[in-house]
């Protein structure tokens, strides 16, 4: 074996080495992720999402939302996550086995969101930030997700889903603002994101 | 084993034969590689545009130019089309012309077949069209870095493997003789990426990896294609460039070595540092933590060498607009590793994980180090292949200024702001607003940073343009280095003339 076939074989293996560790191996492993089953009650741990979520993800994707929010609770030791309430206990591996599509986000220009459904259960919360996040949190850098609403005549009732706007932002009279299909799923996928469930590796650190 | 695996590079090419041979394989390079390097340029001042958008709107969430209800102009679909067209559009276009160009010429080998380079570039090109636009419409993938959707992306790896196979062939006819670690960068940067791209994209968006798998897949992409992409293509560039423009051997081919092989191993593994913390068994985080932490030592190689070669010798910065570029470019490459060993540390990504350090970090690697080098790469190799000389050293002058104070106070911004930034998530009493509040300013002068680069950017699109269409004809010194009073009257000629 000359010193070139050498080079070649040393090239890949190196590389393979990483690639067997942190791409094959989490992708067979996770593969294998089960429910926890609580001993007392039997109840199973974490459950499915419901049906619009995964298409809310593909909103989600859509409009970037990760690269200001993340979705990850550290442990108590690696950081202020739990301090902060955005979770009452770290993520593991097996809080993701239903999600289609993962955005654990490596920025936090935002809050996190891993258990933004739990925080928020109103619909209209999350309707009233897409639409003007200033209108909640003043000092907010996030950007107005209008595309995601039309404003439309009232038709005899109001609809049920018809966001309650103030100020400058609210709609002309007779007519309302409601979220788009793709609004709506964002929504149920924000609200869907609740980690709140015991696990047994993850247990809620004490003091 | 009967002669050394690497040598020193063809510094002294005194013959005028040689230099002749050297000019007949630049013309038979001169179209495949000449369009590789312009698409760089255009998709550079798209990713310009987009990188001046996002910055702009992520300080005043209500300006016009967020344009408020036009999803495609949002930060959201701005920012990864920035990202996108920086490293597939302008790095890697850039990074096959010039990683061709030497493969070319350390093989001393004038290219047979340029018409399959040729529709690799046009492949290419209309991979990363076909990805923005997508992106642009919101069909993106949602996996940072591969945000193109899977049609795109297989577009691109059909280019890429011809690329690949290109590079390989210019390799495989190359004259009989040692070779040089500039050409095992080259190599080695064009097999990775084979590899990390493909696998990647399989993994990720042709089949559906496990949800908890995305990220980890995700960012062992992203780690490699830094540091076994973008790197090894811009090591392998000042490997070459920084002898010949000080005419001197490199320093130490064992530290060289050392080097390659300590980067090669340790590439793979770094990008998981970015999820510290993250739901993973504890030993992807650790094995990824020593491994930033060792990239130290191909960096300090690296620099070690670089800094050797040149000793004595930096009084040529002065008059060397190319040696500028890669010197400065270089030093970006030691601070930027040192940088990244000390914030993989899980004591200090505590807290600078989430903030715009590591934005700040990305930027150095990605300008500051690649493009610096690859700038300096371009001023080169362009009035070579042309056999023309640059028109306009005040464009020269500007970029280099422009970029230079620009990586500069973008760096500063992003690292002093983002310190405060993460010092602030660290307190659970200071609100997610408050923090918004205290990062403002420095996302202000971020703005003003970013410009700074765009129109460094400009300035070196114009100074592209005008030699490519402006036909000025050579004079026996380049006007690189002409363009200066301050040039020494004796410049040894294999300076300017290989």
């Amino acid at each position: 074996m000359n010193r070139l076939t050498g080079l070649f074989f040393g090239v890949f293996l190196l590389f393979g080495l990483s690639w067997l560790a942190l791409a094959a191996y989490p992708y067979i492993a996770f593969a294998g992720l089960q429910q926890s089953k609580d001993e007392a009650t039997g109840a199973l741990a974490p459950l499915g999402n419901p049906g619009t979520a995964d298409q809310g993800a593909r909103v989600y994707a859509a409009n970037g939302c990760f690269y200001c929010h993340s979705q990850y609770v550290r442990d108590k030791h690696e950081g202020s996550d739990i301090e902060r309430k955005w979770g009452k206990r770290r993520t593991v591996a097996r809080d993701y086995m239903f999600d289609r599509e993962v955005f654990l986000g490596t920025s936090r220009l935002g809050a996190d969101l891993t258990n933004a459904g739990d925080r928020q259960t109103d619909s209209q919360w999350f309707c009233r930030v897409l639409y003007n996040p200033r209108a909640m949190t003043p000092e907010s850098v996030m950007p107005a997700y209008r595309w995601l609403f039309r404003t439309q005549e009232i038709q005899g009732q109001p609809s049920a889903d018809a966001v309650k706007l103030e100020g400058t932002d609210a709609p002309p009279p007779g007519h309302e603002v409601v979220p788009t299909a793709e609004g709506r799923a964002l929504v149920d996928y924000l609200l869907s994101r609740k980690k709140t469930y015991p696990l047994p590796e993850a247990p809620e650190p004490t003091e | 084993m009967k002669q050394p695996l690497i040598s020193k590079p063809v510094t002294r090419s005194g013959s005028a034969m040689e230099r002749s041979d050297l000019s007949s394989i630049d013309r038979s390079i001169r179209i495949p590689v000449l369009i590789f390097l312009a698409s760089g340029v255009f998709w550079l001042m798209v990713a310009s545009g987009f990188w001046l958008l996002a910055s702009s709107q992520i300080h005043t969430p209500t300006a016009w130019w967020t344009f408020p209800g036009v999803a495609w102009l949002s930060f959201g679909r701005a920012y990864p089309v920035f990202l996108n067209c920086f490293v597939y559009g302008w790095a890697t276009c850039a990074g096959i012309g010039v990683g061709i160009w030497l493969l070319a010429r350390l093989g001393r080998v004038p290219l047979r077949n340029p018409l399959f380079p040729i529709l690799a570039a046009a492949t290419w090109n209309t991979g990363i069209a076909v990805g923005v636009l997508s992106v642009l419409f919101g069909a993106t993938t949602g996996k940072q870095m591969l945000e193109f959707p899977s049609y795109a992306a297989f577009i691109l790896f059909l280019a890429f493997v011809i690329v690949g196979l290109w590079a390989l062939t210019i390799f495989w006819a190359r004259r009989p003789g040692p070779t040089y670690v500039s050409q095992w960068y080259i190599l080695g940067a064009f097999l990775w990426f084979s590899w990390m791209y493909s696998t990647a994209n399989i993994l990720l968006n042709f089949t559906s990896a496990p949800g908890p798998a995305q990220p980890a897949i995700n960012w062992w992409y992203i780690g490699s294609l830094i540091d076994l992409w973008l790197t090894p293509i811009a090591l392998g560039t000042a490997y070459y460039l920084i002898p010949k423009l000080v005419c001197r051997p490199i320093y130490s081919y064992k530290l060289a070595l050392f080097g390659f092989w300590s980067l090669a191993l340790l590439g793979g593994w770094t990008g998981m540092t970015h999820l510290i913390g993250g739901p993973f068994p504890a030993w992807m985080i650790t094995a990824s933590i020593v491994a930033r932490v060792l990239m130290i030592l191909p960096v300090l190689a690296v620099a070690a060498n670089f800094h050797l070669t040149m000793k004595g010798k930096l009084e040529d910065l002065g008059w060397n607009p190319v040696l500028r570029f890669i010197v400065i470019g270089a030093m970006a490459y030691t601070a930027y590793g040192l940088e990244g060993s000390l914030i993989s540390t899980r004591t200090i990504a505590q807290i600078t994980q989430f903030t715009f350090v590591t934005f700040g970090h990305a930027q150095l690697g990605l300008f500051g180090f690649f493009s610096m080098i690859l700038f300096g790469a371009y001023y080169y190799i362009v009035p070579r292949l042309l056999e023309r000389q640059w028109l306009s050293p005040g464009f020269i002058k500007s970029h280099f200024w422009f970029s230079v104070v620009g990586i500069g106070l973008l760096l500063f911004a992003l690292t002093i702001g983002g310190l405060i930034q993460g010092f602030g998530l660290q307190d659970p009493q200071i609100s997610m607003g408050a923090v918004s509040d205290l990062i403002g300013p420095f996302l202000l002068i971020q703005n003003v940073a970013v410009l700074l680069l765009v129109l460094a950017n400009i300035g070196f699109a114009i100074a592209f343009a005008l030699i490519l269409l402006i036909s000025a004809p050579v004079r026996r010194r380049s006007a690189v280095i002409e363009s200066s009073a301050d040039a020494p009257k004796k410049i040894a000629p294999e300076v300017t003339v290989a």
